[in-house]
């Protein structure tokens, strides 16, 4: 199994954050970034293809990504390897921002701005695992593993045949 | 081992459905506590839509369109939501507004705000019983969960697809919270931009976390009227996260205020 860096960014720091991506179908997707300089620091043990991981921000142009896993571990069920990964701060027209990520099972647990901007600066936390996992990123199929939907409105005649009814009735 | 109990109503023009977590142990006792809260809860949020539906002409929302009741008058709740809607217009720089139809207008704002009050009058006790583990209720496809807090339950919330039916293009996991979707999935236009009138366009949907559901719709609401392309007011908006599907199928999402992308660097 090949392995593919994949880059995080957030893009309103614009902001790179490596990350591996093991996906099995082996190929190497195709960037569409300038290579720049970041070096690999994630790699797992059956990484076959050395990948020379390199992205420049799209939004900011002296970001350095800077990828430090603390306790990088292949995920089992998702693209994304666990850790930590703080990206260095750079300046985007909202002034400095810097972002860490907290991956954990292959989901994004966590996403602190440990920096923002002066003029507006919080120290906002998500307590929750709230942050959306999207489903083209993860490997199975979680549809089958949810307890509710939202965003599929219903008229009182479409729930019979919504999504939800279909869980509920699987649930019963 | 536990089971999730669902109650079904029809209630605002669509399903309000009520979905208690408990373990194998609860009772018979419990589970009346159970039947009858769900339908507290139901009673109380038709008693609102009886207040504030413009779809009845005898609401007081309607008789106060027609200028035959004033807010001083109304019940009480009618006065609290008014000020919660100024409040929202002002924080969404008017993408939120319930003025856009001639009138006043709370209908986007009330369903959320409803689960929001029913819930905690009537379900959130119901998470004393010890055998409880976790409360949910979805409301047409807006979400309200509570869970006891040191239980391990998760609630995941798959975010719908808006161009496929039945397919989801999310999942968020939260114990306690909102998630509400704005957009034109499976109801047509049916969010318009309060400047010019028109549908926003540029979004297909927006979803949004957020610590209630009244807060989370409102800025779900936004969110489509703000469209895929402008992210600016996620800085300052008191939600957790959330994503935005465009007209062209791609997904941006936002955690903590900053956006993340994931972008091919091999």
């Amino acid at each position: 199994m090949k392995k593919i860096v994949y880059g995080i960014l957030a893009t309103l720091s614009g902001l790179v954050l490596l990350f591996s991506y093991r996906t099995s179908l082996g190929e190497a997707v195709p960037t569409d970034v300038q290579p720049a300089q970041a070096a690999p620091s994630v790699a797992t043990p059956h990484s076959a293809a050395t990948p020379s991981a390199s992205t420049t921000p799209t939004a900011s142009a002296s970001a350095s990504a800077s990828a430090s896993p603390s306790g990088a571990a292949p995920a089992a069920t998702s693209g994304l390897t666990d850790g930590t990964f703080t990206g260095s701060a750079t300046n985007t027209r909202y002034g400095p921002v810097q972002v860490q990520i907290t991956v954990t099972g292959g989901k994004i647990v966590d996403v602190q701005a440990v920096e923002y901007p002066t003029d507006n600066s919080r120290d906002r936390q998500i307590n929750e695992r709230a942050i959306p996992q999207l489903v083209s990123e993860t490997l199975n199929a979680q549809s089958a593993d949810i307890h509710l939907v939202s965003g599929a409105t219903y008229t009182s005649q479409g729930y019979r045949d919504s999504l939800q009814s279909a869980i509920d009735q699987a649930n019963a | 081992m536990s089971g999730v109990r669902v109650w079904t109503r029809e209630l605002m023009g669509t399903v309000f459905s009520v979905h208690v977590v408990g373990d194998a142990s609860g009772g018979p006792e419990q589970r009346a506590a159970e039947d009858l809260a769900a339908a507290r809860f139901f009673d109380e949020v038709s008693g609102i839509e009886r207040i504030f539906s413009t779809f009845r002409d005898d609401s007081e929302v309607s008789r106060i369109r027609r200028g035959e009741l004033d807010f001083a008058s109304a019940d009480p709740r009618v006065g609290t939501v008014a000020a919660a809607c100024d409040e929202a217009e002002t924080a969404t720089a008017g993408r939120f507004s319930v003025h856009w139809r001639g009138g006043f207008d709370p209908t986007g704002y009330v369903k959320g705000w409803s689960v929001d009050i029913a819930g905690a009058g009537h379900l959130e006790p119901l998470l004393r019983e010890p055998g409880i583990r976790a409360l949910g209720v979805n409301a047409g496809g807006d979400v309200r969960v509570w869970s006891r807090p040191e239980t391990p339950w998760t609630w995941r919330v798959g975010v719908a697809d808006p161009a496929r039916r039945g397919a989801i293009v999310a999942t968020i996991e939260l114990t306690s919270g909102a998630v509400a979707t704005s957009g034109t999935a499976e109801r047509g236009g049916h969010i318009i931009e309060p400047a010019s009138g028109r549908p926003a366009g540029g979004a297909r949907s927006a979803t949004v976390v957020g610590a209630d559901l009244a807060t989370a719709d409102v800025w779900a609401t936004a969110a489509v009227v703000a469209g895929a392309e402008d992210l600016s007011w996620i800085r300052g908006a008191p939600v957790a996260s959330g994503l935005i599907v465009s007209s062209d199928g791609g997904v941006r999402r936002f955690a903590n205020g900053v956006e993340l992308c994931i972008v091919p660097a091999a």
